[in-house]
């Protein structure tokens, strides 16, 4: 009895130790989504945590509050370094320094930075330095050796302020190498300058938004108290990105959490587009209490990872939300947190290739996040959308589908492509699928079309029958009766 | 007084949609009501609407059908007719009304007729319309809704012979009525609650102590 207690045990053991080892990544954040009825639904991880790459592991010594993040058009990456006025270039695996720039001949001289908040890489390779207490920009020839091209500072203009101090923080840099810079205080929008240096205006001013219980409020309250209230002012810019074709992403803070990012042309329009609830502003629920983690997302930046697909960085709850060009939320991911893979203060954000870089000020640490199966496939399938392949994206879609049944987009985009090929039935349940009734009523019309036209011509052949045998009845019953009635009247 | 479920008493319910005037006031001095069917007609509407609210197509419909509970939908309905019947029957006696609470329990029941039998064939239409076509939908509802409308607001006219200014006045003043019995009812509840939890902390300490 004892041996065989014993041999049970031995058993289990071995058994315990040669099952084979889980290969599920522990990811230190919930991933989800939202569906028809704003409702959250968790959803498997589109992205999980990889490396977390601190100065110290690169040998140059800690970050010092990083605040800028890019990402040049050769794959390099660097790091707007703020305490300690350099700005770093890693190579595109991440696992080396190409070199540290904190100085740059300046004419006869060497000239530094002094807290550089913002860089930007044009599609020349020339690098574009906010270099904030300097009150300029400063562009750099990326490549070795290191050779200033021209130093943007002092802009003049009517529309400045006397006192203007200029400061800037975040910048891009479109195709034409014109500059779009957000300096510090500056609500008017964001700076334009042309390649030559000159700043031009004004751009994607938003517009104040007043509530009507605002104005009630400032309505009744004396000239006293109003001088001691809020001003209204518009909502800075934040972040800022741009695209192949020159549309720029300018992230913004919305304490209504209705919109946290705008597209804007070359006009300074914006002409994002938004999904089926209107809303891009991260986070629909938003828990109001005194505690630093409730109230709305706080969108500090925004990057574009190509296909129209965009992913916004919210420091708040350190969650990043990506967005295709339909405006549709595909993925939430990312939470706070002292685990390897969470943030502490998240101020950058940046796509690489195919993964996604984030910049953390407090933890001085630069954390990427590669994408699981499921986040590649529906990037894959949004991508195929947007190049206008939706019959080639349906494969992805049914995968996505086996991973996450409740994801409404893939069901959209499955019924989307099954209108396109005329089949109107599996359209129709698809679309109910995804709650999309704009496609839906298009596919209803086709087939209640089909329908009526192939079953036309027998209900109307019933009707007439009918309608004549009722006819034919109602004469025949009325002959009988005027028959009997001659009869009587006959007699 | 002869069976309330009397066959009679179901084809009334035919001339109750046809002459209502005649008909309410025949229930008031005729006995030709019955409170039973009035509760079978409660009954089935709220069951008409939990219907419509779970099979409305998703064009017209942005309920999540699994939030939706038939029971819960049927108590619901229940307690605000209740409340509905009780606080006109208490408005009316201070307002000389001649109407007596079964006359409102049957007209209030009566009268929510044509919406519970116009949400069936709304529902049905809602399967057959694409999106801008709705109005068909709402249109039946609302036709529903004013039928049933006009029914309750001749039907308390009736029974309690009154005038349709007194009417409107003794509606409003239901509504207050209502809400008066809803906050009574919470205090009521809050204050037998509090009862409740200074016996259990005495006894409670008592427990502790010896």
């Amino acid at each position: 009895m004892l041996k065989t207690w014993k041999r049970f045990i031995v058993i289990c053991i071995a058994l315990f130790i040669c099952a084979p080892t889980a290969h599920a990544t522990i990811v230190p954040y919930d991933s989800y989504s939202y569906d028809y009825w704003e409702n959250v639904v968790f959803t498997p991880a589109p992205y999980v945590p990889g490396d977390s790459i601190s100065g110290v592991a690169l040998g140059i010594g800690p970050f010092s509050s990083p605040q800028g993040l890019a990402v040049g058009p050769d794959g390099l990456v660097y790091i707007a370094d703020t305490g300690n006025h350099r700005i770093v270039v890693l190579r595109n695996d991440l696992t080396g320094v190409v070199r540290v720039i904190d100085s740059f001949q300046n004419g006869d001289r060497e000239d530094r930075f002094h807290s550089p908040n913002g860089v930007a890489v044009s599609n020349s390779n020339q690098l574009y330095v906010a270099d904030t207490e300097n009150m300029r920009i400063v562009v750099l020839e990326a490549g070795e050796p290191v050779e200033l091209v021209k130093i943007i500072s002092d802009p003049q203009s009517e529309m400045l302020d006397a006192g203007f101090v200029f400061k800037p923080l975040k910048l891009a840099v479109d195709y034409a190498d014109r500059v779009y810079a957000i300096a510090r205080g500056m609500f008017q929008g964001i700076m334009v300058f042309v390649p030559e240096g000159d700043f031009t205006g004004f751009f994607g001013t938003i517009a104040v938004q007043i509530t009507p219980w605002e104005i009630l409020w400032r309505a009744i309250s004396t000239r006293e108290e109003r001088s001691r209230q809020q001003l209204f002012i518009p909502t800075e810019f934040t972040g800022i990105d741009v695209d192949p074709d020159g549309f720029i992403y300018a992230s913004n803070i919305d304490p209504q959490a209705t919109q946290a990012v705008r597209r804007l042309n070359p006009k300074g329009e914006d002409v994002i587009r938004t999904g089926e609830n209107e809303n891009l502003g991260g986070d629909l629920w938003n828990i109001y209490s005194d505690s630093p983690y409730s109230g709305p997302s706080y969108i500090i930046d925004v990057t574009y990872q190509g296909k129209g697909i965009y992913s916004l960085l919210d420091s708040r709850r350190g969650r990043i939300f990506t967005y295709d060009h339909e405006g549709n939320l595909l993925y939430v991911f990312g939470g706070l947190g002292a685990q390897a893979g969470a943030f502490r203060q998240p101020v950058a954000i940046a796509a690489l290739d195919d993964r996604l870089i984030a910049l953390d000020a407090n933890r001085n640490e630069l954390i990427t996040f590669q994408p699981t199966r499921y986040g590649a496939l529906i990037n894959e399938a949004i991508g195929l959308r947007y190049d206008g392949d939706e019959a080639l994206a349906v494969e992805k879609w049914q995968e996505v589908l086996l991973l996450n049944e409740n994801l409404e987009i893939a069901n959209v985009g499955i019924g989307k492509a099954y209108l396109t090929s005329g089949d109107n039935v599996n359209a129709m349940k698809y679309l109910a699928l995804g709650k999309n009734r704009t496609y839906y009523s298009i596919a209803f019309k086709r087939h209640r079309n089909e329908l009526l036209r192939s079953n036309m011509p027998y209900a109307l052949t019933g009707v007439t029958l009918l309608a004549g045998a009722w006819f034919a009845v109602s004469k025949i019953q009325k002959r009988g009766k005027t028959n009997t009635e001659g009869g009587l009247m006959g007699d | 007084m002869t069976n309330a479920f009397s066959r009679d008493k179901f084809y009334y319910l035919k001339r109750v949609l046809s002459h209502p005037a005649d008909a309410f006031y025949e229930i008031r001095h005729r006995e030709r009501g019955s409170v039973p069917i009035a509760l079978i007609c409660v009954m089935l509407f709220s069951f008409c609407f939990t219907i419509n609210r779970i099979y409305a197509s998703f064009i017209v419909n942005d309920t999540n059908p699994r939030s939706i509970d038939a029971l819960m939908e049927l108590s619901g309905v229940f307690v605000l007719f209740g409340l509905f019947c009780v606080g006109n029957w208490s408005v009316t006696c201070l307002m000389n009304g001649e109407g007596r609470f079964k006359d409102i329990i049957t007209v209030a029941g009566y009268a929510l007729l044509p919406l519970l039998a116009l949400y069936l064939p709304a529902t049905a239409l809602s399967q057959v319309i694409a999106a801008g076509e709705e109005a068909f939908y709402y249109f039946t509802i609302g036709f529903g809704i004013t039928w049933s409308a006009v029914l309750i607001l001749m039907g308390i006219m009736t029974v309690h012979n009154y005038t349709l200014a007194k009417t409107l006045v003794t509606l409003l003043l239901t509504f207050i009525a209502m809400l008066i019995l809803i906050f009574i009812t919470v205090l009521i509840y809050d204050l037998i609650n509090q009862i409740y939890i200074f016996g259990y902390s005495i006894y409670t300490e008592l427990v502790f102590r010896y």
